[in-house]
């Protein structure tokens, strides 16, 4: 079928009122799409502290999951470190965390939050370095 | 009428018969329904910094710019309040564990800001408050919020306060 220009700019209008109504009426969203966080699984995130409780800047941390690769890192200005997660394939449950820096030897790595149900929501590891 | 323009008038129809279609009733604005029960007022992370945390770091600095120190303890006291309270009402925000990084990015700044006001020691107060808008900002760089930059007032935004001692 063959439109007249007229006829057929009226359709286009038509049908950008109405893809305009769906959005404004709360039918239609976009843009979520490029949040592929999902698929990222679990980030990691924790603290690293001294045997008092300090925190402590500018230390190492390794990520690994067990037998397939590692993340290496360091801490910032309040002693934490994140890094974004394996894949959701990744069982968090395989992945260990490890810190490091000189003058210190690792003392005990302690899990504080287990893997959530929103993949948004990190896993939180703490590491504790001992004075040498 | 011309005939051409009739496609134009259809469109236009189905628009305003849409608009008003998904209009809310008169009972329910956008905001709500006024004959609804009171909802528990559960304000966010954003929200509390904006309410507690903001304008008493603000006040704290004017009151020990202007060398108030009973105002800059009182000013210290409610900031502290406000981190306890933002940790009480939100002990995890996104995942991550807010007690913790408030004691990590304020925690020593408030304890020696105590002793500088405690001591009316300016140079020492500056000092601290330094760190202590700084621990902000780390915290806030920590929690993806980088572009929050807080910096020690240099005008005070509470026109119906005078931060000046009153002897």
């Amino acid at each position: 079928m063959k439109l007249p220009a007229r006829g057929a700019a009226g359709v286009l209008v038509a049908a950008t009122c109405m893809l305009s109504l769906a959005a404004w009426a709360g039918g239609s969203g976009f843009g979520d799409d490029d949040d592929n966080t999902d698929e990222a699984g679990p980030s990691y995130f924790g603290f690293v502290r001294d045997t008092a409780g300090a925190t402590i800047p500018d230390a190492k941390v390794t990520v690994s999951l067990k037998d397939r690769l590692s993340i290496v890192t360091r801490t910032d200005a309040l002693g934490t470190y994140k890094v974004p997660g394996f894949g959701t394939d990744a069982n968090p449950n395989d992945v260990e965390v490890a810190c490091s820096k000189d003058g210190y030897k690792q003392a005990r790595v302690v899990r504080r939050s287990m893997p959530n149900p929103d993949p948004k929501i990190p896993v939180e590891t703490e590491c504790t370095l001992q004075r040498i | 009428m011309h005939r051409k323009s009739l496609p134009l008038l259809l469109a236009l129809a189905v628009f305003m018969a849409g608009a008003v279609w998904s209009r809310p009733g008169a009972a329910e604005s956008e905001y709500g329904d006024a004959n609804a029960q009171p909802a528990p007022f559960n304000p966010q992370m954003s929200a509390l910094m904006n309410m507690l945390i903001q304008p008493r770091h603000a006040k704290l600095g004017l009151a020990g710019k202007a060398e108030n120190w009973p105002l800059a303890a009182y000013a210290l006291k409610e900031l502290r309040q406000g981190f306890l309270v933002v940790s009480h009402a939100v002990p995890r925000w996104k995942g991550l564990p807010v007690p913790d990084l408030v004691d990590a990015a304020v925690g020593n700044p408030i304890r020696t800001l105590d002793a500088a006001v405690k001591m009316r020691f300016r140079t020492q107060f500056d000092q601290e408050y330094a760190k202590l808008t700084a621990g902000c900002n780390a915290c806030h760089a920590t929690t993806d919020h980088s572009f929050v930059v807080i910096k020690q007032p240099d005008a005070s935004a509470f026109p119906n306060q005078d931060f000046e001692l009153k002897r």
